[in-house]
């Protein structure tokens, strides 16, 4: 008789540094970066994929951290906002956030930075990215309208460097 | 006006400073409630109710494998009653007291389990068996007030709470209405919201077992208050508990006062002795974070064949909820008192009838019944204009009260301070009308382009008026400046930040008013061990307005100490002295002069001080203002609407608006663009459903729906600035305006682009659902 596997070791990469550890199996993705890891610029808001606020990259892919457990991103590359940028060293989108004041409360911003990198890595458009991409955020602050702005500016600096 | 007084610096106030907390939040480095950790912490689920109505006949915990878990009765035996804040006239229930075994709505708090980790206070609760003896239950208003409604309070008599009338007598406003050649009447109701911050509530609570201190973080708005009223419900002193609220995604309303699950779980805390966190999923935020709005306005317009506005009255319906909230029945009240909005009407007033329902408790949410009475005055002038045949905006600026008519005190005792009301209406006519429509060859695609305008009470209020009217909160703000012996400036307050910009805004009045660079300033919110006390905290648009005119006048009257220190050491009059870059310069004389650095450093020695000059550079304000201040704006919107779908796009959003003085354009601007997107949300998606019994429906993001950034447009702002003359520094509050017009900017915009229904778009969401039923209606779609 089997019984179920309840925890598991997992290895992956977090921005870029090679970790291992022991997870519950039912650990959701979201929890084990926040609580496991301490990284908790990752926000959870609904905790039922609707808001996007914990998007995080997983191989560059932007995905839902409260969709996914943990366990599944074994052997897996994961990055998150913590490895956007710094306080000091801020990535061309943060700055661009901050320039055209894109966030207020800042809960459900680092969610829609990762998304944003992801996809302006993977090749779309700012375009795309405002009209498609930002629809699968909820921000409760802002309207939109200044994170459209902070989007344009940033594929600008892109396409300047 | 600027406080600035060296001309050769720029003014920081009117300056688009970036946000000072940006850094840190676009890092990852915020530190909301469930970012911090404390040693040996463990986690907290709340027990509550999943029947609407019903009694709690047995709590039997068994073996649950918990650290700690409180049923109804020992939370109740542990605490006292939570009291309510504004309480209106004959109002029976003065407080919530906690713990008790009769359910009246789902989600209503039963008791808490600790465990280790959340999910296992999770699988703990699992093992609790409560049992509830199900009542019938009841959830519309109208429905709790019919005969044989199940009551929730059966020795209060029937499920009316309170019911009373403001403004003018009804007597003498029947009597206007029964001379009026013309009167627009309708039901007109605003469905439920749910205010939904991106973050939810949290707390982590500390007992320190040793000191018999508390200490508190907790995603809020109102530190001292919820410091206040912790002391007084878990039995300590205030000067036992000390409340700290770091970052705060977003509050809206829903985060101004202290809930019963908040309390149980300090009560955790101080039971175990080490950290407990509780942090609020989704779910408990659709069924345990008041809810808002939810009236019906039976409301009527008055008015001369011309069109000349007599008098307006409304009869408000709202729904309570299971209980009176912190605020009750203050949110109806608010519509009624700024019913009349910027015209000029010789009567005016509402009837105020409250009723308790198996729903989750109603309270403040961004526009605090002012969106509401938006809705109804300025959909009944449409009505209107329809009625009389005349252009809606001509109607408006035909009833408008002028500036020269300013200050005005209206029949519900509001003294609109200052402005032009007339001026922003003519702003965005003069927009719209330079705008060219898209041309759609689909002629199932119909257009249209709606105003509305409204006068805002914010900047609450002079304490006197608190007293008068009931509400139980100081409506001052006290601030404190202080450099320090290294030059630096320190600002506090007791208004707190929850993404409204205000550690920036204020730190730009403290430096402009003392002549000192940004960099220079830090302000310090949200720590009730170290801001000054705040009776009301962040709410009702009133950080900027009050706690910012106590930051004004406290920088300014420090600015004149150091400059007398500084001639004293300059041997100098403190007329010929200047403060730029980082010295006290004497005028025309740019070698001479004192670093304020050293000045600093000395006076906090107590050395080289003029006679009678004590040492300190610090300054304590408290602002009390002599009136509300009443910013004002009008809206028009832009609207396709697809007569086979039922589908509202929102082509084009214009704004003119005057909040008084502007101190941050870029945060003014964000503030509005963002409640224009709640009001949006208002207008086309929001609305929590229940059950007719008080089963709640609407409990995840998918089933009560968010704009997201495909709804909502760039828009089009105009600001002038007409200063708040009696407030320091000339602001008025900018938080709730476009959240309050919105709504109904764009339910007139339909109405000009359908006529055929607009007599029937009297209530909110215009989802797709319900305007196809209005479209079959009005016989523009045929199955």
């Amino acid at each position: 008789m089997n019984t179920p596997q309840t925890v598991k070791t997992i290895q992956l990469l977090v921005n870029g540094a090679q970790i291992e550890r022991e997870v519950e199996v039912r650990t959701l993705l979201s929890t084990f970066l926040r609580d496991d890891l301490g990284l908790t610029g990752t926000h959870v808001a609904c905790e039922h994929g609707v808001c996007g606020s914990c998007t995080i990259l997983v191989d560059g892919r932007a995905v839902r951290s409260c969709l996914l457990l943990a366990v599944q991103t074994d052997g897996t590359s994961v990055e998150t906002v913590e490895g956007l940028g710094s306080l000091g060293d801020l990535s061309p989108l943060q700055e661009a956030m901050w320039r055209e004041h894109g966030l207020q409360c800042g809960f459900c911003t680092p969610g829609i930075l990762m998304s944003i990198e992801g996809e302006a890595r993977s090749g779309s458009s700012a375009e795309e990215i405002c009209d498609e991409v930002l629809s699968g955020h909820v921000c409760r602050c802002t309207g939109y309208q200044n994170i459209r702005t902070a989007i344009h500016a940033y594929f600008a600096t892109r396409h300047g460097s | 006006m600027t406080t600035s007084i060296d001309a050769q610096r720029p003014s920081l106030v009117g300056s688009s400073v970036r946000r000072v907390n940006d850094p840190r939040l676009l890092t990852g480095a915020g530190r909301f409630v469930d970012d911090i950790s404390l040693p040996g912490m463990l986690h907290a689920f709340i027990l509550r109710s999943t029947v609407a109505h019903g009694r709690l006949i047995s709590f039997e915990p068994g073996d649950s494998p918990a650290d700690l878990i409180l049923g109804p009765d020992e939370v109740g035996a542990a605490t006292e009653p939570l009291p309510f804040v504004w309480i209106a006239p004959d109002q029976q229930h003065l407080h919530l007291p906690m713990g008790d075994r009769t359910v009246r709505y789902v989600g209503q708090p039963l008791g808490i389990v600790v465990a280790g980790s959340r999910a296992q206070a999770e699988d703990a609760a699992e093992s609790i068996e409560m049992t509830i003896d199900q009542f019938p239950g009841v959830a519309d208003s109208l429905a709790a007030l019919e005969a044989g409604a199940p009551v929730l309070y059966p020795e209060h008599g029937s499920n009316l709470a309170v019911d009373f009338s403001i403004g003018d007598e009804p007597d003498v406003l029947e009597a206007a209405m029964a001379a009026a050649p013309l009167i627009v009447s309708r039901r007109l109701r605003i469905p439920r919201i749910a205010p939904s911050p991106m973050e939810t509530r949290g707390v982590l609570a500390d007992w320190n077992t040793g000191t018999e201190t508390l200490t508190v973080w907790m995603s809020t708005q109102t530190p001292h208050h919820v410091r206040d009223q912790l002391a007084l419900v878990l039995r300590l002193k205030v000067d036992q508990v000390r409340v700290i609220s770091s970052d705060v995604g977003g509050g809206f309303g829903a985060k101004e006062h202290l809930y019963p699950d908040e309390v149980m779980a300090c009560l955790a805390a101080i039971r175990l002795g080490v950290p407990v966190k509780w942090v609020e999923d989704r779910n408990e935020h659709f069924i345990a974070t008041c809810h808002a709005r939810d009236a019906v306005h039976d409301a009527r317009l008055a008015m001369t064949e011309d069109g000349i506005f007599l008098a307006i009255h409304t009869k408000v319906t709202g729904n309570l909820g299971a209980h009176f909230s912190n605020v009750g029945s203050g949110p109806f009240r608010v519509s009624g008192l700024m019913l009349p909005g910027p015209y000029r009407v010789a009567n005016a007033g509402a009837r105020i009838s409250a009723v308790f329902t198996n729903t989750t408790p109603t309270g403040a949410y961004r526009g605090f019944g002012m969106q509401e009475a938006a809705w109804v005055r300025e959909r009944l002038v449409d009505e209107a204009a329809r009625e009389l045949g005349v252009d809606p905006l001509e109607l408006r600026l035909r009833n408008v009260i002028t500036s020269d008519e300013l200050p005005h005190l209206t029949p519900t005792f509001q003294e609109y301070d200052s402005g032009d009301y007339g001026r922003s209406l003519t702003m965005v006519r003069d927009r719209v009308q330079a705008y060219t429509p898209i041309v759609d060859t689909n002629p199932r695609v119909r257009r249209g382009i709606g105003f509305a305008t409204h006068v805002e009470f914010t900047g609450l209020g002079p304490s006197v008026m608190q007293e008068i009217v009931g509400f139980r909160l100081g409506g001052y703000e006290t601030a404190i400046v202080r450099m320090e012996p290294d030059g630096s400036v320190f600002v506090s307050s007791g208004v707190m930040g929850m993404g409204q910009g205000i550690e920036t805004t204020l730190g730009q009045l403290a430096a402009d008013c003392l002549g000192v660079d940004m960099d220079r300033v830090s302000v310090h919110l949200g720590d009730t061990a170290q801001a000054p006390y705040s009776a009301a905290g962040s709410i009702a648009s009133r950080s900027m307005t009050v706690g910012g005119g106590a930051v004004v006048t406290a920088a300014t009257t420090l600015r004149e100490k150091i400059l007398r220190i500084a001639a004293h050491r300059l041997e100098a009059s403190v007329q010929d002295l200047v403060i730029t870059e980082g010295r006290v310069r004497i005028k025309g004389d740019p070698s001479v002069g004192i670093s304020l650095e050293e000045l600093a450093e000395y006076s906090w020695l107590g050395w080289k001080l003029p006679a009678g000059e004590t040492p300190d550079l610090e300054v304590k304000f408290v602002h009390d203002p002599s009136n509300i201040s009443y910013p004002y704006a009008t809206h028009a919107a832009a609207v396709a609407v697809d007569l086979d779908t039922g589908q509202i796009k929102i082509e084009r959003y214009w704004i003119a608006h005057d909040s008084g003085v502007v101190v941050n354009p870029q945060i003014v601007d964000g503030q509005i663009a963002g409640g224009v997107a709640q009001g949006l949300g208002i207008a086309l998606f929001e609305k929590v459903l229940y059950e007719e019994n008080g089963q709640p429906n609407s409990t995840t993001f998918l089933d009560y729906l968010l704009p997201l950034a495909s709804d909502v447009p760039d828009l089009v702002m105009d600001h002038f600035e007409t200063p708040a003359p009696h407030i320091p520094g000339g602001m008025k509050g900018v938080g709730e305006g476009g959240t309050i017009v919105a709504p109904v900017a764009i339910g007139n915009a339909v109405a000009a682009a359908v006529p055929e229904i607009a007599g029937m778009l009297l209530e909110t969401p215009l989802s797709p659902g319900r305007l196809w039923e209005l479209l079959r209606k009005g016989g523009l779609f045929d199955d």
